[in-house]
């Protein structure tokens, strides 16, 4: 089969694909050979620091801007020719809130109603009073936290295949990120839709991505199940550690001799299984301490390995 | 979609667009201020002739206004797409001209409210002036020619300021830069071409712009609210 009709048959079952994007903004920034696969029906985090590139590969593949060279499906249809009927079926909550200011609630939802044929309505009467949003209220005289409800309920009440929110909670307090991920996971328990959050703050999205993928600096740093994110990545405490590593059967992420015992030496792995223990067995060493790292201290690491100016034991 | 587009451009642009509509209502009315009923036969010439004047004074000022109703119009159409980057628009499940038409469409149907007041205005004025033997009043016609003003410069400055701040400024500069430079051009390619040397480029771009069949002849053509 042509790599072509493989990539395309493969992106059938994956809500969002993109296959080798690079854009280029100007010296400073660019996306670098992105490829990254959203399974329908996952709830895919999409981390990195401010200026890796999130937004960016958001507004690619939603058709905002076009890449240099690369692919992009989104709902099994091409990016940027089957643009209108994609977007008939994604709900898009932006960075930057996009409501106007000189509307109220619900002439901004009138407003955004019109555009969209699966608007539901009944839903998103039910969702002005369970986000307790004022249908009279003045957008322009709303806090951050009721546009970012407001921004949501637009979302959802678009009854999408996909939603797309890019930093939803960002600056928003706990209370209404609370209300913010109970509308969104009742959606998610009760339509079988797929879910692409991108955000910085990791621990949020530790609690109910299945999927995780980490950007730094415009290159797709790791994609892989949440699961085995959590589980994969570890800190080793390591006794009588070899100089070099030679082939070992995970990924060293750092090494760290600075707060080692003695001659014990910490080590952060990814890839982690316990039988894995016998390679250190096999080169002198032993391991002391296996210990999990939250997704927050897992995400550093990461991030830490991928820099090119870290040393670390790999 | 359309209709929410355009209560969208109203509630956006409403308080801006008041003045506009009153100055429009009260153009009329100030052209005809101290025009009174004409005297005897003898008198209605003078009288024509004063008030034919009394309107050349104030011509200048309805394709001013039309201009300024489009400009804002314009400008008002675009501003918070700008602010945004243009997210919300790119979102909308619909193409790209199909926005802008949308878009268009409201911007052009916001500019009939100050035609209008200019027609509302216009028959109050006429009403309350006898005119003498010889002259005629054509409200009908200014409102017209007055939305018709409106959508042009409407048109144009939509377009122009639809673009980046970037677009908007290379356009405006290379504009600028040939209404400078056009002449000493012409003068300099004049010294190898004929044509050049019996033919201004500023000239003839002016011409074809505001001569008829020009699109911006409707600026240049007849605005009295009074004539013969």
């Amino acid at each position: 089969m042509p790599s072509t009709q493989k990539w395309e048959s493969r992106s059938l079952n994956n809500a969002i694909e993109l296959n080798g994007v690079c854009w280029r903004a100007d010296k400073s920034f660019a996306l670098k050979d992105v490829s990254l696969s959203v399974p329908a029906g996952s709830i895919y985090g999409f981390l990195g620091p401010n200026g890796s590139g999130k937004t960016t590969t958001i507004r690619l593949f939603m058709g905002m801007m076009k890449p240099d060279s690369g692919e992009i499906r989104v709902l099994g249809q091409n990016v940027p020719k089957d643009m209108k009927s994609i977007l008939g079926r994604v709900g898009y909550v932006p960075e930057r809130p996009h409501v106007y200011p000189a509307l109220t609630v619900a002439e901004q939802v009138r407003y955004h109603s019109s555009f969209y044929k699966n608007w539901d309505e009944g839903w998103c009467k039910e969702l002005l009073g369970s986000l307790r949003l004022d249908p009279d209220r003045k957008i322009s005289r709303m806090s951050k936290g009721e546009t970012g409800k407001l921004l949501l309920l637009l979302a959802l009440s678009q009854r999408p295949d996909l939603l797309v929110l890019d930093e939803p909670t960002d600056g928003l307090d706990p209370i209404v990120r609370r209300d913010v991920f109970t509308a969104l996971l009742d959606y998610v328990s009760e339509v079988s839709a797929t879910v692409f959050i991108s955000s910085h703050l990791v621990h949020e999205l530790e609690r109910f991505c299945d999927w995780v993928a980490v950007m730094d600096d415009g290159k797709l740093v790791a994609e892989l199940p949440m699961q085995q994110f959590k589980n994969g990545i570890k800190r080793l405490r390591i006794a009588n550690a070899p100089e070099s590593a030679d082939e070992p059967p995970f990924t060293i992420l750092s090494r760290d001799r600075s707060n080692g015992i003695g001659s014990t030496e910490t080590w952060i792995v990814r890839g982690w299984e316990p039988p894995m223990r016998h390679y250190f067995e096999g080169v002198g060493a032993t391991v002391r301490d296996v210990m999990d790292l939250d997704l927050e201290e897992g995400f550093v690491e990461l991030l830490r390995s991928s820099r090119p100016t870290h040393e670390n034991g790999g | 979609m359309y209709q929410p587009m355009l209560y969208l451009h109203w509630k956006q642009i409403r308080f801006g667009l008041i003045p506009f509509i009153l100055a429009a209502f009260g153009l009329p009315l100030l052209s005809v201020q101290g025009i009174g009923t004409p005297l005897g036969m003898e008198g209605q010439t003078l009288e024509a002739y004063r008030i034919l004047n009394s309107m050349q004074d104030w011509t200048m000022f309805y394709p001013l206004l039309a201009a300024a109703t489009g400009i804002t119009l314009a400008l008002s159409a675009w501003n918070w797409d700008h602010q945004q980057q243009h997210v919300h628009a790119l979102s909308l499940p619909l193409a790209r001209h199909e926005y802008v038409m949308l878009k268009m469409g409201a911007g052009v149907v916001l500019a009939a409210l100050p035609a209008l007041a200019l027609w509302l205005g216009g028959h109050v004025a006429v009403a309350a002036v006898e005119l003498p033997v010889g002259l005629q009043s054509y409200p009908n016609l200014i409102a017209l020619r007055f939305f018709i003003a409106s959508v042009v410069a409407f048109a144009v400055f939509f377009a122009l300021a639809s673009g980046t701040i970037k677009t908007t400024i290379w356009i405006s500069s290379l504009a600028l830069a040939f209404f400078v430079l056009g002449g000493p051009l012409s003068e300099f390619l004049g010294l190898y071409f004929d044509f050049f040397d019996r033919y201004n480029l500023v000239e003839l771009l002016l011409q074809g712009l505001i001569e008829s069949p020009g699109p911006m002849e409707i600026f240049t053509g007849n605005w009295t609210l009074i004539d013969v």
